[in-house]
């Protein structure tokens, strides 16, 4: 964790270098334990006005199981730092489709997280790796399978519970109060430039998507012979793939795609140029078209993979 | 050389008890070859011959030996294919001999083959000269196998040998016993020629080289000769035989055994058991009869990649030239593309096909479920011979069906004999017969052996028969089948659809009362292997319009990446690329898109 005078450093240079406007999105990511209330005041007063904690979980057995050093009393009191330093925008991670997870075990966790009353949830299905040790576990049948309808059913969970007290469902995994949507992140999803400093950052900028190395030591070799950082990753991206990641990026947002926009962007209309992909997925219920814009429906947003593969170039 | 000097005998044994390492000593004891000359096996020249301790092609070997009386003996060892599915050449084999080295394991004792084959030289008048091998082993028990001998075949204990191939032990005896027990060639070298074709093969350079047996007459190069059974003409481009290299000779003379070059282009011209005579001065009587043996097991040979099909039809031509008894039609399916549909003599032909197809010709293929041929006679009257079930008519089209039966017999330790009359009878078998081998006195480990007859449809015996066979009986159960002929049967077609949508390459023709449990198999597996779709899919086994059998493979709800920031979406993109990747190498049935693999499964599917 970044120390408060890192913190400060930071902030100071960009305000040396860029006007920043008064209104810009300052976020951190936190993680419960670590966050205490004399860090997190020290940080909203030099100016960082959204947190973003990663709770996971508000079951002890289920944050034992994902490997977290919190746990779900510690989850609530950073929340309550975070409320009692000042900071009115707060954002928080959940994590469903763990292995043995039921969809009641679920609806504790995201009752009780809506109950903390944040600005903003990022909620994500478990993503599998191999040879971590929930793989590792389940390989041994020491856990369960987990099963993909439970997620799906999960899912839709969400989807009800979030919308009764007034969240958006503003791209796939993530929902905000109006006006309070991660304004970073809708930049991405909008396909638009971005920089990104220091050692692993990706930037995505005149066409180029490139990574900085992610070797502290080469970095900063670099950095003290005034050199700039030695890439992992620089890709071209040509017009047609920049047009396939526009779509497939917007399409994740809840408004989807204007088609109004792609057609200055790109000067094409997406309708005639993507007909078959379109209506096919219209077919098979995943995508719709509403006032100008095309999105995934309530079933599209759990199978977007289906839907996104088809608007890959070649 | 003398006729009455002359010894023409095979060894009759099972896989692995010792024939062609007997046949290596008898090479050496004669001094044909020395010991580190013979190096691996002469006889068995195919690498895939050794790998699985069986002969596919019967050879010959001359040996000189000279016995104890002073005279040397010419002693013409022919050698036999071992396993079932070649009974056609090794009855043609005994046909070309006076007499048999029964071979049998002291640790295993008589097996099912054994017996079949050692029946079959007794027909053909052989003189059969028993032996016990192995009892170097620690776990021979000669005594037993003895018995066994004695109660099955008669032979008492100074007609039968003791010996040990491996050591030598016992085989000069053994050559004392050929020279005076198996009787010299009959057949007069002044007689218009009479020779029987026991094998041949295809050589780029001389054509097809036969290898014969000449009963009467003689033959020399640049003979005129003709194949009664065919008719096919041809000039003998040299003369000889094998010691155990080829060695060319100005003649072979009545009761003589050796080979011929005809220049012939196919084996397929001059086939195993046909009779050789000479154009000019021709007898008029064949040997024996002759009959180009019938496949009996068909399959459907498909490359992995469309794009290999030329390259499997050479290899398959290629074949073909060294084995008459493979056939094939092309045939195409929607799923498997362009392929052949192969007849053979049995599943180990399939099997040896299979395995040289893949290893000699680096070929992936695709086999489907073997069947056997179907005679079906229409409400019409017309008769057809159906080799594929995509091609069996509809049901209202059927007046009668005939399947072809075998004779089975299967010797067994008597601990396995329930269980294995229950995997005969339902496999659809008609008891025959049960014969005990021994005394009760001296029995195995399971008990004593019994030898177990039934019939049964060939259908029956194709996919796991052999393997439940074996492992029922923990590998013990030896078994031999013969063909008994056609017989009416009652049988339909199982359909399976997807999405609605039949799909040829699973159609199977089944007993009526096994459609609704082997279309339930079939549908569980599909629902197994295919992946689920963006919508539900029906996958039903039906008989005509019954549908007998279904499961649904529900529509999928799921497939999601919950992150997507900016320093994922090369490596998220990279995903969604290989998922594409993925579906364009699906099959597409009825919508529904399916991995090759997961149709492979099922084709496998007992």
């Amino acid at each position: 964790m970044l120390s408060i005078k890192q913190i400060a450093d930071i902030l100071a240079t960009v305000g040396s270098l860029y006007i920043v406007e008064e209104t810009a999105e300052i976020t951190i990511e936190a993680n419960p334990g670590l966050a205490n209330m004399a860090y997190l005041t020290a940080i909203r007063e030099l100016g960082v006005n959204r947190l973003s904690l990663g709770v996971q979980s508000l079951n002890d057995a289920e944050l034992a199981l994902l490997g977290r050093i919190h746990t779900a009393a510690e989850a609530r009191e950073a929340v309550r730092f975070a409320r009692g330093s000042g900071f009115d925008n707060l954002s928080v991670d959940l994590i469903y489709g763990l292995p043995g997870q039921t969809l009641g075990d679920w609806r504790k966790t995201l009752d009780e997280a809506i109950a903390l009353e944040p600005e903003h949830l990022s909620l994500y299905s478990l993503t599998l790796e191999t040879d971590t040790p929930i793989w590792r576990a389940i390989e041994e049948d020491s856990l369960p399978d987990i099963d993909p309808d439970l997620s799906a059913d999960q899912y839709e969970l969400a989807e009800d519970l979030l919308a009764a007290p007034s969240y958006g469902h503003y791209e796939i995994s993530n929902w905000a109060r109006k006006g309070q949507e991660c304004r970073h992140n809708l930049a991405y999803w909008q396909n638009l430039p971005y920089l990104g400093v220091g050692v692993a950052a990706h930037s995505y900028l005149d066409g180029h998507r490139f990574a900085n190395t992610r070797s502290l030591d080469k970095y900063l070799a670099d950095f003290s012979e005034k050199l700039p950082p030695v890439l992992d990753l620089d890709e071209e991206i040509s017009p047609g793939l920049q047009l396939a990641e526009t779509v497939i990026l917007g399409l994740r947002l809840g408004e989807g795609i204007d088609i109004n926009n792609i057609k200055n962007r790109f000067g094409i209309d997406i309708l005639t140029h993507y007909n078959r992909p379109v209506e096919e997925m219209a077919d098979a219920g995943l995508l719709e078209q509403i006032d100008g814009h095309i999105k995934l429906t309530r079933r599209g947003q759990l199978l977007s993979n289906e839907v996104f593969w088809r608007f890959l170039p070649g | 050389m003398e006729q009455a000097l002359t010894r023409n005998f095979c060894i009759i044994a099972h896989i692995d008890h010792g024939k062609s390492t007997l046949a290596d000593r008898l090479i050496e004891l004669t001094g044909t070859l020395g010991r580190e000359e013979i190096g691996e096996q002469v006889l068995d020249s195919m690498e895939l011959e050794r790998e699985r301790g069986i002969t596919i092609k019967a050879k010959a070997v001359r040996l000189n030996y000279e016995a104890k009386d002073g005279n040397t003996y010419r002693l013409n060892l022919i050698d036999t294919p071992g396993h079932v599915d070649f009974s056609y050449e090794v009855s043609r084999t005994l046909a070309a001999c006076e007499g048999a080295v029964l071979v049998i394991d002291a640790t295993q004792g008589i097996q099912a083959q054994t017996l079949a084959n050692t029946y079959l030289a007794m027909e053909h008048d052989l003189e059969v000269i028993p032996v016990i091998n192995k009892i170097d082993l620690p776990g021979s028990e000669p005594e037993r196998v003895l018995e066994e001998i004695k109660n099955v075949l008669g032979y008492t204990s100074p007609d039968v040998l003791l010996i040990s191939a491996k050591t030598g032990q016992g085989v000069p005896r053994l050559l004392e016993e050929i020279v005076r027990r198996i009787p010299p060639p009959a057949g007069d070298a002044h007689l218009p020629l009479r020779a029987l074709i026991f094998d041949s093969h295809y050589d780029v350079y001389r054509g097809v080289i036969a290898y014969l047996r000449v009963v009467d007459g003689r033959i020399s190069r640049g003979d005129n000769l003709r194949l009664i059974g065919q008719d096919t003409e041809m000039e003998v481009l040299e003369v000889g035989y094998f010691a155990p290299e080829p060695r060319p000779a100005p003649e072979l003379l009545a009761g003589e055994v050796g080979y011929i070059a005809t220049g012939l282009k196919s084996v397929e011209e001059c086939r195993v058991g046909d009779t050789v005579t000479s154009v000019s001065h021709g007898a008029a009587e064949p040997l024996i009869g002759y009959y180009p043996p019938k496949p009996m097991v068909f399959a459907g040979i498909y490359p992995t990649q469309a794009e290999d099909y030329k390259e499997l039809r050479e290899a398959i031509e290629k074949l073909n030239l060294n084995d008459a008894s493979l056939t094939y039609e092309p045939e195409s399916s929607p799923i498997l593309g362009h392929g052949f549909r192969c007849g053979f003599l049995g599943l180990l032909h399939l099997d040896i096909v299979r395995e040289r197809l893949e290893r000699e010709f680096y070929l992936s293929l695709v086999v489907t479920v073997p069947g056997v041929s179907f005679i079906i006679t229409r409400t019409s009257g017309q008769k057809t011979t159906v080799v594929n079930p995509s091609d069996f008519p509809v049901p209202a089209e059927i007046a009668k069906i005939e399947e072809p039966w075998v004779k089975i017999s299967v010797i067994t330790p008597s601990s396995f004999i329930g269980s294995l009359m229950e995997l005969i009878t339902q496999s659809e078998g008609v008891y025959k017969h049960t014969e005990y081998l021994g005394h009760t006195k001296s029995t195995g480990e399971f008990g004593q052996r019994v030898r177990l007859e039934y019939e049964l449809p060939l259908r029956s015996m194709l996919t796991t028969f052999y393997d439940q066979l074996k492992s029922r009986s923990r590998g013990y159960a030896s078994l031999d089948y013969e063909f008994i002929g056609y017989r009416e049967a009652k049988l339909v077609k199982l359909d399976v659809l997807v999405n609605d949508v039949p799909v040829d390459a699973f159609s199977r023709i089944v007993p009526p009362e096994r459609a609704h449990d082997v279309g339930k198999a079939m549908v569980a597996k599909l629902k197994e292997v295919i992946p689920r779709q963006l919508f539900r899919v029906p996958i039903q086994a039906a008989v005509g319009s019954r549908i007998v059998a279904r499961e649904d493979i529900s529509a999928k709800r799921k497939d999601v990446l919950a992150k997507c920031y900016g320093g994922d979406i090369t490596r998220k993109r990279k995903l969604l690329e290989k998922q594409k990747e993925g579906k364009k190498k699906m099959k597409s049935i009825g919508r529904v898109e399916v991995p090759k693999e997961a149709f492979l499964d099922v084709l496998k599917l007992g």
